[in-house]
């Protein structure tokens, strides 16, 4: 689908309201920004940025307070069934479901598409096998270690082949090498299927790893600054690094990055 | 990486390692049992056979009791739990469904389990003339409302974030509850079937005091009028084995059913 994983945010606000006392709180105070289809983005800020809360709004589990945010011209919310094998995300807990083996997990959502059951069992197979899991098709979450639950998590969400893939902090938890090569595997895949891919973090070494662009957020939900990594000379990556981290540490932007 | 599976036996199925297991022979069951069957021999040489009968007398009794009775009473067992459990899953489902319903429908259900089993079964005798009806109403107004609490709160307890990854794949409403809600109150679902199986073989013995011509219940009436202790035992004994026997056959379909669980 053309243009199928192109984003438009446009003064998107999200607002709740604490259970009892009703009080409001600001989890987004506005955003604008667009991600082209095929781009590759990551996402970084502290904990309370918004970073979680603008991924259900992209995924279409919450509604947004106001302004807009689209995916290929459709909103994730009110559309909620278009984008059924648009959109797959992979999150922080693998979310894998306890009583299905590894290849059934990995056929839930294109069950879901109503895929011919063959062919069902055909990708699933497959994709276990791009990420090395061949040998535990038929293994239990419970019987894997977190960083293959993971792998399996990656090859439920690549199966449906989607136009847009989110990772919400979905390496982070693990240990640094599993963590690397996870994150590793995700973009060398999303750059193969040419898939739109943000990654969600709260480590900015994961965000510069990426090697492509970077939404810095703020608190509460702002942007701080847009850079695209692939502008930079190499070795002013370094200098890049410590102003994105002053801006984060301060809450405040940087002129020299704003769009 | 290592895998469980890889430290247990070199990449084996789960199945394969389950089949390897030995039986353990239940030793603290039986000798506690055992101990307890000596005592009760002891006592019953010391006291009058009317009021504790040896073991002698109890299995002559069991020698000549009805035993079609014992199958007249478990079928009605059997099928009152169907019934409890159709009717507890449709309400849980729908009550899952709609949230208004469930705030009306929930202080009913209470009140239903906070009514005596007593008085359930004299508004049977009251209220009904056909008497297997009699014994499946009191089975089911006792049994549905277990199912149907357990099943919803099973329901209820599935995680926002399975749900949030569910959802986040769209699918439909069928597909969200035969995918997800489902398969996760299964545990659930086979707790409750746990309580209700004991809760209905001691409510059918009761139910069948009033009124019945068959089953266990109609024995054991049939025992206290003839003042025969010894039947009132070898029904007692029959009743316990089967309730036994009920939960290790339970406990063997949890056991493969829920084998995905660590």
């Amino acid at each position: 689908m053309k243009g199928a994983g192109a984003i438009e945010v446009e003064g998107l606000r999200k607002t709740f309201h604490q259970t009892g006392t009703g009080e409001a709180v600001v989890a987004i105070e506005r955003l604008d920004f667009v991600i082209r289809q095929g781009d590759m983005v990551a996402i970084v800020g502290q904990t309370g940025c918004g970073k979680s809360t603008f991924l259900n709004l992209l995924i279409g589990l919450e509604r947004p307070s106001g302004g807009r945010i689209a995916i290929g011209g459709r909103t994730p919310y009110d559309d909620f069934d278009h984008f059924r094998g648009v959109l797959a995300a992979v999150f922080q807990q693998d979310r894998l479901l306890p009583w299905r083996t590894a290849i059934d997990n990995v056929r839930l959502p294109l069950e879901l598409l109503g895929r011919d059951p063959r062919e069902q069992i055909e990708r699933a197979r497959a994709w276990l096998g791009r990420l090395d899991l061949a040998r535990f098709e038929r293994a239990y979450p419970h019987e894997l270690s977190g960083g293959m639950r993971q792998r399996v998590a990656l090859a439920r969400a690549f199966a449906i082949e989607p136009a847009l893939l989110l990772a919400d902090e979905a390496f982070g938890h693990l240990d640094e090498v599993t963590s690397a090569a996870l994150r590793r595997t995700f973009v060398d895949l999303a750059r193969m299927e040419g898939n739109t891919a943000i990654l969600v973090t709260h480590q900015l070494e994961e965000a510069i790893d990426m090697g492509g662009r970077i939404l810095v957020f703020g608190r509460p939900g702002r942007l701080l600054a847009d850079i695209d990594l692939r502008t930079w000379p190499a070795d002013k990556v370094g200098r890049v690094r410590a102003d994105i981290q002053r801006m984060m540490h301060e809450n405040q932007p940087d002129p020299q990055f704003t769009t | 990486m290592i895998v469980k599976r890889d430290e247990a036996a070199g990449g084996e199925t789960v199945e394969a390692l389950e089949a390897r297991q030995p039986f353990r022979f239940p030793r603290e069951m039986v000798i506690g049992l055992l101990a307890l069957a000596v005592l009760w021999e002891m006592v019953s040489m010391l006291v009058p056979p009317f009021v504790v009968p040896g073991w002698g007398r109890i299995f002559r009794s069991l020698a000549g009791l009805r035993l079609d009775f014992v199958l007249i009473t478990l079928a009605r067992v059997v099928a009152a739990l169907l019934i409890s459990f159709v009717l507890g899953l449709g309400l849980a489902v729908v009550m899952y469904a709609s949230a208004p319903f469930e705030r009306y429908g929930r202080p009913i259900v209470r009140l239903f389990m906070a009514v005596p089993v007593v008085c359930w079964i004299l508004f049977a005798v009251l209220w009904f003339k056909w008497v297997e009806f009699r014994i499946a109403f009191v089975l089911v107004v006792v049994c549905a409302p277990v199912f149907l609490v357990d099943v919803l709160d099973g329901m209820k307890g599935v995680s926002k974030d399975l749900r949030d990854m569910l959802r986040s794949f769209r699918p439909s409403r069928t597909h969200f509850f035969t995918k997800l809600v489902l398969p996760a109150t299964l545990p659930a679902i086979l707790t409750s079937w746990k309580i209700n199986l004991s809760l209905a073989i001691r409510v059918v013995t009761i139910a069948e005091l009033v009124g019945a011509v068959t089953g266990i219940g109609y024995g054991l009436v049939v025992a206290q009028e003839l003042f025969s202790v010894a039947d009132v035992f070898a029904w007692t004994l029959i009743l316990v084995v089967i309730l036994f026997l009920a939960e290790a056959l339970l406990a063997r379909v949890e056991e493969r059913v829920l084998r995905w669980r660590a």
